[in-house]
């Protein structure tokens, strides 16, 4: 187990390495010159070559890399371009707000997911198990964005339950107040249901249709403990992968969802990096962000280490 | 895993055609739904009673109507018009990626499943930093360089979608090399391009087809998410992303602008998710009915 | 002696419904079991015996299947008793054990958990208890280190020890009867020689009514009381082992014992008496007897009557000609298919010669300590150390033009590589294998294509070995494309000749693999490694996957071709009996190596390699008049191939190892006169004496 978990971080370590190259020499090819940009539109032509100096952008390639990379193992992650402060904190603050809501949709995508796809496998055929098939197949048939709108429209417009966008102050001593936060949540979560309820469905099918659920039935083992102890356990092993991978999709839609509901958190933020071309803002975020999707892949890797005796105990020397 | 009963008294295969595969109902609605939707793409410029940037100053946020039957826009362009055009885009957009990723990937993927060794190490690590990026992140990455427009989005949704392509036909490949008729064709001194291209390939397609139809879909959500933020097709073009991201200042006002394209890409998905279930339906079975299994 | 009834079963039938209707797999099946005896239901693929086992543990209930007959346990009616009832007598009245004990665990439950399941569920004990009772049941099954057994998980034991877990789970509550639907079948013959003997010796000291279902008939005679005999669904005889087994009635019966291959055999030459036809197809109705179209002694009356049961000196019999036949022996098969004329073996075919052919692979075990390594491009990378696994290990054959030598092993012993890198499909970590005059290792091109046409190779898993999307005329017409240059008429006459060969119609060559039976694929197969013309053909596992009465089809098949045409083979099997029958020369395989070599004859008799000496006496044979013959069993599990082996590879499982010359310095090779040749410490003259076992035993008392 140890050695599964050691070479995990290696290999994670070696990919963000990888990861933030690919990323810094994407956006050098960005166009437009980033010291025009600081400068103005109306700078001369020696002001931009002065602050083009100051920011080392005639270094060779792999120099600046080095400073850009070595500033961000430090924790420095440079100045924005636009907004003139370091961007550091702009991150924190934006990613805060995202990190809330998504733990929020994720619990319950996890959660749902898991209990809709056990019910239905357990129900397998009947209205039940159509009817959450219908539902989940509308969540992931249709965009995000749509369906934000249209729940904006009916709760925040028609009923006029629920706010249409932002975040609101501080409320229910919570850091952000629920009521913003419901509607985005279900988008997303809505979205992203079908995947794990589907696969935890055919996992748990596959489970009850195997040898070892037939010995326990065999064993005359009753039906609920043979469910609960014999096929869940396995068939949410690969749940655990499907919900890493969800991790990826749910950052996509924070991306869109926060553009619907107008939430200040860290996907608008890189929007408005990449609309303002301000490089320092959209390398970070797409650091911080890619690698906290690689973090959640390495927690999912470990959780399924841990929970496959095949891989955590090994075999012994016969 | 325990086959039913049936199959552990493993019954003798009885002669060709006994047993008559019905086309499960999915496949049918689905193909229903996606030809009706290409025909009316396809024929889009003729039947669209007005041009999609047809504007009309007065005729500004009407509602459906018998002239317009979803209503006009806040610059008075006929919605039904840009919508139908707009499927062109996304089916454009859904298809062109997914081509493209099938074109680099399906052969990587093979090559890497076949040979192993120094070249499959050295595409997985790759394809595993890519994957490493949530897909929206890495198509922004690479629109964020350029100017944004319809046909830079297609290429990046395809870069972002190898992966997946080459993970898949990596697997299904690596399980076929397997298949003693693999190695009865190493043993009477096949070609690799042959293996890989004749007796491979004939048996890897369906799941990879699969595989491709539901790429399908998600390219054309990404796609629409794309140009939702202003990073795929730029106005005036009725690519159906861009329409809701337009229509949402007057959502409450004319709720049609968005509803119609929304809709539409509803339909669009549905049916396609449809059609590819539908695949893996009939695909599947008769895969493993073939194998004598 | 009056025994209890346990188990009454009559006229029990089982219809599942399939898209092409409904599928009668048991048809008025009656038998009975009562304690303290053995019933074994013998039947092959397609008798319906899983399904009866399946009907008796419940667990029909949730199938799309319809039940009607008697089931009576005990007394009571258990066909139609609730779920719940069901589910009560099962694990504690009757236990079960299913074939394929590696999937039978849950792997993500300790040991201890799943066998104090049922005591809990049914007794009531509490875990503690329960726990005590558990390890007390692995000690019963002859598991060692019970108590810390049951912490450890599934996939840390090997097969036998997860049967043995099985069956101690199944035995744990004490049943009255324990059902094992082919219990051994995926198991090597030694360690199913072991798990025999523990039912065995079970079953008398609980005095067990025991049903044991297998195929295989060797089996049934080392362990059944009264045999029940199976076709198509059908019952077809029912008796006492002896009656049954050395006295056949019915035709069936009498066609399945007669296409055993036999280790005693004294005739090589002799073929195997099949049975021709085909299964029937369940799903259509057959009126009149169901084993009527393949039965050479059927008459009109059998295909139109329907046959009941008859009694007849002690058993039951589904056959009115009963008495008639009851006499008359199996009718005997001649050579089938058309002799090839000038078949092109050329003067100067080769003679495979394989000298130290060694295969080490760098195998990763999980918990084996970590490694520091260079990766791709130099960069150090940690990963799992690794250790060699000398799959084959400096082994040295010849094979005479036109002979056939016969290669056995159980699994791990490297067969299957070997028998690989002779075809070059495995390239060899050392060694030489001589072709033409050179190392066949480092041809290429021109001379590796040569080889190729040379040394072909016939697969174990018909259904595996056959590209699912070609026609099997394709299939075979591309190995003949590639080695000659004919035209496509040309080549399509060959494919046909090809198919007459082995006794396929020719309309086959549109035909699919999926389209062909288990026989006739394998039959595509040989035609397909004879299409190259070669010289040589490796046959692994032939005959594996198929049933007793098509094995024996294919064997005759291959010995026919090699009279005709002068192929020698290396005919790999697990199996005795069937390399007895078509061997020259015998080689016998443990753990890379080769522990014994000679003509068949020889290696069959006195002086013995110990291993071979415990197989032979754990191969199951079928001798209904012997009684239990001292059996001699090996300690533990096969051996960890990962272990270098220091000294005699067979070391730490020989039942007459020296002490520490065998595990410290390699056996010498001990010849005989006739070229038999074992790798022994022991000399020649202490392993000539030993007594004989195996069938046989009583015959060959020259």
């Amino acid at each position: 187990m140890i050695t599964y978990v050691a070479q995990r971080l290696l290999a994670i370590a070696f990919i963000l390495f990888v990861m933030s190259v690919l990323i810094f020499g994407i956006t050098q090819v960005l166009p437009g010159n980033v010291a025009y940009m600081i400068a103005g539109q109306f700078a001369t032509p020696d002001v931009v070559a002065a602050i083009e100096n100051k920011l080392g952008l005639h270094d060779p390639i792999f120099v600046q890399y080095w400073r850009w990379a070595s500033g961000v193992l430090r924790g420095d992650l440079g100045q924005s371009l636009i907004m003139e402060r370091p961007v550091g904190p702009l991150i924190q603050e934006a990613m805060a707000r995202s990190a809330i809501l998504a733990g929020v949709a994720f619990i319950c995508v996890a959660v749902l997911g898991i209990v809709l796809g056990v019910v239905a496998a357990v129900r397998k055929d009947s209205a039940t198990d159509n009817a959450i098939s219908v539902f989940t197949y509308l969540g992931i048939s249709v965009p995000e964005f749509f369906w934000g709108i249209v729940l904006i429209l009916v709760f925040a417009r028609y009923l006029n339950w629920l706010p249409s966008g932002g975040i609101g102050d501080p409320a229910f001593g919570l850091p952000v107040d629920p009521r913003y936060l419901i509607l985005p949540a279900i988008t997303l979560t809505f979205a992203l249901i079908a995947h794990v309820s589907r696969l935890t469905r055919s996992s748990m099918l596959e489970a009850m249709r195997s040898n070892y659920v037939r010995f326990a039935r065999a064993k005359g083992l009753a039906e609920s403990l043979v469910v609960r102890r014999h096929a869940l356990r396995n068939a949410l092993l690969p749940t655990i992968t499907v919900l890493a991978i969800d991790v990826g999709f749910l950052i996509g839609g924070i991306v869109v969802v926060e553009t619907v509901f107008s939430y200040p958190g860290l996907g608008r933020l890189l929007l408005f990096a990449i609309e303002r071309h301000d490089l320092p803002l959209i390398q970070a975020s797409i650091l911080i962000i890619a690698t906290i999707y690689c973090t959640a892949n390495l927690i999912a890797d470990i959780l399924y280490a841990y929970f496959n005796p095949k891989i955590r105990y090994g075999r012994p020397a016969h | 895993m325990a086959a039913p009963l049936i199959d552990q008294d493993g019954l003798e295969a009885p002669l060709a055609g006994v047993t008559r595969p019905r086309l499960p109902r999915k496949l049918v609605v689905g193909g229903v739904i996606i030809g009706i939707l290409v025909v009316l793409a396809a024929l889009a410029p003729w039947i669209a009673p007005y041009r999609f940037d047809e504007m009309s100053l007065l005729k500004r946020l009407k509602p459906p109507s018998a002239a317009h039957w979803f209503g006009t826009d806040e610059f008075g362009r006929d919605v039904l018009s840009r919508t139908l055009l707009g499927a062109r885009l996304s089916l454009l957009m859904g298809i062109g990626a997914t081509l493209l990723s099938l074109v680099i990937g399906v052969p990587l993927g093979l090559l890497a499943g076949y040979r192993r060794g120094r070249f499959d190490e050295v595409l997985m690590r790759t394809m595993d930093v890519l994957l490493s990026f949530p897909p929206i992140m890495l198509g922004l990455l690479i629109l964020a360089v350029t100017q944004p427009a319809l046909w830079k989005a297609i290429i990046a949704i395809g870069i972002v979608y190898v992966p997946p392509i080459v993970r898949i036909t990596r697997s299904v490949t690596l399980d076929l090399v397997n298949e003693e008729f693999i190695q009865a064709a190493h043993v009477r001194g096949d070609s690799t391009r042959y293996i890989l291209f004749s007796e491979i390939l004939p048996n890897a397609w369906p799941p990879i087809a699969v595989e491709a139809s539901l790429r399908i879909t998600f390219a054309i959500l990404l796609g629409a998410a794309l140009s939702f933020v202003g990073m795929g097709a730029q106005p005036p073009s009725s690519d159906w992303g861009l329409m809701v991201s337009e229509a949402r200042p007057f959502v409450d006002s004319a709720p049609w602008i968005a509803l119609a394209p929304g809709l539409a890409m509803c339909l669009t998905v549905i049916g396609i998710n449809l059609l590819g279930d539908g695949l893996r339906e009939t695909l599947d079975p008769r895969m493993r009915s073939q194998r004598g299994a | 002696m009056s025994r209890t009834l346990l188990l009454d079963i009559g006229d029990l039938t089982v219809d599942y419904a399939t898209p092409n209707g409904p599928l009668r797999a048991v048809n008025n099946v009656s038998l009975q079991v009562s304690q303290g005896e053995t019933l074994a239901l013998v039947g092959e693929s397609g008798s319906g015996k899983s399904t009866i086992a399946a009907a008796i543990v419940d667990l029909l209930r949730n199938e799309p299947a319809s039940i009607t007959g008697r089931m009576l346990f005990n007394g009571r009616d258990i066909a139609t008793a609730s779920a719940q009832e069901r589910r009560a007598l099962n694990g504690k009245h009757i236990g079960i054990v299913f074939q394929d004990p590696f999937t039978s665990l849950n792997p993500s439950l300790t040991i201890g958990r799943q066998v104090t399941e049922p005591l809990i569920q049914h007794l009531g004990l509490s875990s503690g208890e329960a726990m005590q009772r558990a390890v007390g049941s692995l000690g019963d099954v002859g598991l060692p280190d019970p108590s810390s057994l049951v912490r450890a998980y599934p996939h840390q034991l090997s097969g036998g020890m997860q049967q043995r877990v099985l069956i101690a789970t199944a035995l744990v509550c004490n049943p009255a009867l324990l059902v094992l639907d082919e219990p051994t079948t995926a198991l090597d013959v030694t360690v199913e020689a072991q798990i025999l003997d523990l039912l065995d010796r079970l079953r008398r000291q609980r005095q067990l009514g025991m049903i044991y279902i297998t195929h295989n008939l060797g089996v049934v005679s080392r362990i059944a009381d009264r045999v029940c005999v199976l076709y198509a669904g059908h019952v077809v005889e029912t008796g006492g082992k002896s009656a049954v087994l050395g006295e056949p009635v019915h035709p069936y019966t009498k066609g399945l014992l007669a296409s055993l291959p036999q280790l005693a055999v004294t005739d090589r030459a002799a073929r195997l008496s099949a049975i021709a036809g085909q299964f029937p197809d369940l799903t259509k109705p057959v009126q009149g007897c169901v084993f009527a179209a393949r039965c050479p002694f059927a008459e009109q009356r059998c295909r139109s009557e329907r046959q009941e049961i008859v009694e007849a000196g002690g058993r039951l019999l589904r056959c009115w000609k009963a008495s008639t036949v009851a006499d008359s022996p199996w009718p005997g098969t001649k050579p089938s298919g058309s002799s090839r004329e000038g078949w092109a073996i050329s003067a100067a075919a080769h003679e495979p010669r394989a000298e130290r052919l060694t295969k080490i692979y760098s195998v990763a075990a999980p918990g084996g300590g970590l490694e520091w390594a260079r990766g791709w491009g130099g960069l150090p990378w940690l990963r799992l150390r690794r250790r060699p696994l000398r799959a084959v290990d400096d082994v040295s054959l010849t094979i005479g033009r036109g002979e056939v030598l016969g290669l056995v092993g159980e699994s791990g012993s490297g067969k299957t590589t070997l028998g690989r890198m002779m075809v070059r499909l495995i390239e060899p970590t050392r060694g030489r294998l001589a072709f033409a005059g050179e190392d066949a290792a480092t041809l290429t091109a021109g001379n590796l294509q040569r080889f190729r046409k040379m040394n072909q190779l016939v697969f174990q898993n018909p259904d595996s070995s056959l590209n699912p999307r070609r026609s099997i005329g394709d299939a075979i017409a591309r190995a003949v494309e590639i080695h000659s240059g004919l035209s496509a008429k040309a080549r399509r006459e060959r494919v046909e000749e090809l198919l007459d060969m082995v006794g396929l119609p020719r309309r086959y060559y549109a035909r699919y693999p999926h389209q062909l039976s288990g026989g006739e694929k394998q039959r595509a197969g040989i035609a397909r490694a004879l299409a190259t013309e070669p010289s040589f053909i490796v046959c692994d596992e032939p005959v594996s996957a198929l049933d007793v009465s098509v094995q024996a089809t294919i064997l005759n098949l291959l010995k026919d071709l090699r009279d005709q045409l002068g192929i020698a083979y290396l005919f790999i099997s697990h199996d005795l009996s069937v390399v007895a029958h078509v061997a020259d020369r015998i080689a016998i395989m443990y753990a890379g190596r080769i522990c014994e070599e000679g003509p068949a004859s020889a290696v069959l008799q006195p002086p013995h390699h110990p291993y071979t000496e415990a197989l032979l006496s754990a191969v199951p044979f079928v001798e209904p008049a012997a009684g239990h013959q001292a059996r001699i069993t090996l300690n533990s599990d096969p051996a960890s191939m990962l272990r270098p082996a220091q000294g005699c590879v067979f070391a730490n499982r020989c039942h007459r190892n020296l002490g520490a010359i065998c595990s410290e310095r390699a056996p010498p090779s001990r010849e005989t006169a006739d070229g038999h040749r074992i790798l022994c410490h022991i000399p020649l003259a202490d392993l000539e004496t030993t007594a004989r076992v195996g069938p046989g035993a009583h015959a060959n008392t020259a």
